[in-house]
Formats: structure tokens, C-alpha cells, sequence
């Protein structure tokens, strides 16, 4: 017995529009140990080329929970809660990425989120969303395409 | 002499990425960082609660690890693709290792191509991410 609200197949969020802070961006990568100042100091990302300081290739992932999380705010359904994710019992299957082009602090995109489908694994042991998010910047068009697959551990085994 | 895009070719390995230990410290700071406050890495009691014996680490924490293996090496602008399977939960305490092959060069479009195949595995050698990369050499 799964726990995910099957019946949102097909759903596509609506358009959530999230801006990329320089500040929270630093501490973002500062946490995970980047050394390259263009993902720290805008004057050498500017020396580097670049309008402000990179995005990570993972900060892609903050930009989508952010966007859940503004949705919340704006009284919308973040998608989490629309397919009924249950935290406690919730791994991260799989995380995909195909670039279109670099995002920069200051830059603000468009996150919309599509539940693809649903499928059963592990003799029923779990249960898989299958998730599709795409970020489009207002002048540059799509910067990622990410497919993402959530997963219930639906009994203890399951665990790992 | 270093392995550069130009130079790398099938079965060529890039430099091993280490991170960690990953203490619970770790754990708190990326929750901020990334915004995913889920109780799971954060809070034990929670975590018992919901049949695991500790909490465990953030699988984008990892995915962070395997991306920072592959834009120090190809450059971040050079990076067309990049993919995570989570395979193993990663305990506290844990240090990864990352490593990628060259598994493929190819010509598309005028362009050359550099596929990755990455994995991130913790000490006692349980591979905790399967992952790939496509690199766009020129």
C-alpha cells in the first residue's frame, strides 16, 4: 500500500519565480568546501568573466526547495505536499541535470515541477515519484532540465 | 602530467575528491545552507522515531561532492550534465571518497564530448552514489 497520492499523475505545478541571493549562495558553498572564489567573491568571479558569483552545479537542488517553500508562502501547493511525501519515511532516489547555461547570483527564474508518474520497486518494499522541474530565466530561456525520483522506504528493510 | 580535457581519454581516471568527516555539525550547516530542513539528518529523536537508528546525511550532500569533483576538473561552464543515484544511506561520521572515469570521448555537433561515470563511496567501501557526467570539450 503506497503512500503517495497517485491521482496527481500529470499534475504541473503552477510557475514559482525564485531569485539566487549572493549571501545565501556563499554559505551554500562554503558548506560544502568550494575554494574557487567564483562561487565566493563576485570581484573575482568578475575577473573571471562572469556578471556575479556562479551557482554551484548542485545549488540547482536549493532552488527548487526554495521555490517549494515559496509557494507555501504564496498559499500555493508546494509539490511535496501535493503528492504527500511523508518525511519520515522519504530518500532521495535519483537527482538528474541537463545545463542550458550557467544562473548567477541576482538572477531569477521560473521553477515549474511536473509529477510524471508513479511506480512500485522492491516487490512493493517501495514506491517511487518521478519528478521533472524546469528553471527558465526570463531572457536566457531553460538553464536546467532535472528529473528527480523521491522514494517511500515502505517498510524498515527497505531502509537502505 | 595532469589529466586535462583535451588529454583524457577512455579508462583515464580524474583526481580523487575527499570530504568529510561528515559530522552532525556538517549535517546542520547543510541543512541551512540548502534549505532542506527535513528532521531526518538533523534531529535523532526524530530519526528513531521513523525506525532509523541515527540520523544520515543529505544524499545532495554527496551529490554536491560529486559535482564539485567535476567542475574543479572540467571547469563548471564545461559541464553539460550531471547525475546522482543514491545507493546507501551515508552515516555520521563518514568520510567520502569520489572518483570518476572517462568512460566515453566522442564527436557530436562539431564538439567534442567527455562522459563520466562517477561514484562516492564511504569507508568501509559501500559506494553510497552511482553517478555521470557530460563534459563539452570544445
Amino acid at each position: 500500500m503506497g503512500i503517495f497520492d497517485r491521482s496527481t499523475t500529470g499534475h504541473i505545478t503552477a510557475p514559482v519565480t525564485v531569485t539566487l541571493e549572493r549571501g545565501a549562495m556563499i554559505f551554500f558553498a562554503e558548506t560544502i568546501g568550494e575554494t574557487d572564489p567564483i562561487y565566493l567573491d563576485p570581484t573575482a568571479a568578475h575577473a573571471a568573466g562572469h556578471p556575479d558569483i556562479l551557482a554551484p552545479l548542485t545549488y540547482i537542488a536549493v532552488i527548487g526547495t526554495e521555490a517549494g517553500k515559496t509557494a507555501h508562502r504564496l498559499g500555493q501547493t508546494d509539490f511535496l505536499d501535493l503528492i504527500r511525501a511523508d518525511l519520515r519515511v522519504l530518500l532521495h532516489g535519483n537527482e538528474n541535470y541537463s545545463y542550458h547555461g550557467p544562473l548567477y547570483a541576482g538572477d531569477t527564474v521560473d521553477v515549474r515541477t511536473e509529477i510524471v508518474g508513479f511506480v512500485d520497486a522492491k516487490g512493493g518494499q517501495l514506491e517511487i515519484a518521478k519528478i521533472r522541474q524546469t528553471m527558465t530565466h526570463p531572457e536566457r530561456g531553460l538553464v536546467v532540465d532535472i528529473k528527480r525520483d523521491l522514494i517511500h522506504r515502505l517498510s524498515h528493510e527497505a531502509a537502505a | 602530467m595532469s589529466l586535462t580535457l583535451q588529454s583524457a581519454r577512455t579508462g583515464d581516471m580524474l583526481p580523487e575528491h575527499r570530504f568529510g568527516p561528515i559530522t552532525r555539525t556538517t549535517l546542520a550547516l547543510y541543512a541551512g545552507a540548502s534549505g532542506d530542513h527535513n528532521s531526518i539528518h538533523i534531529d535523532i529523536d526524530y530519526a528513531r522515531a521513523a525506525g532509523m537508528d541515527d540520523v544520515f546525511a543529505h544524499g545532495m550532500l554527496t551529490m554536491s561532492q560529486l559535482g564539485r569533483l567535476v567542475s574543479d576538473w572540467a571547469g563548471q561552464p564545461n559541464v553539460v550534465a550531471l547525475s546522482s543515484r543514491f545507493t546507501a544511506i551515508t552515516p555520521v561520521g563518514a568520510t567520502l571518497t569520489c572518483t570518476g572515469e572517462i568512460t566515453d570521448r566522442f564527436e557530436k555537433d562539431a564538439a567534442y564530448f567527455l562522459r563520466l561515470r562517477l561514484s562516492a563511496t564511504i569507508d568501509d567501501g559501500t559506494q553510497t552514489a552511482k553517478g555521470d557526467a557530460l563534459i563539452r570539450v570544445s
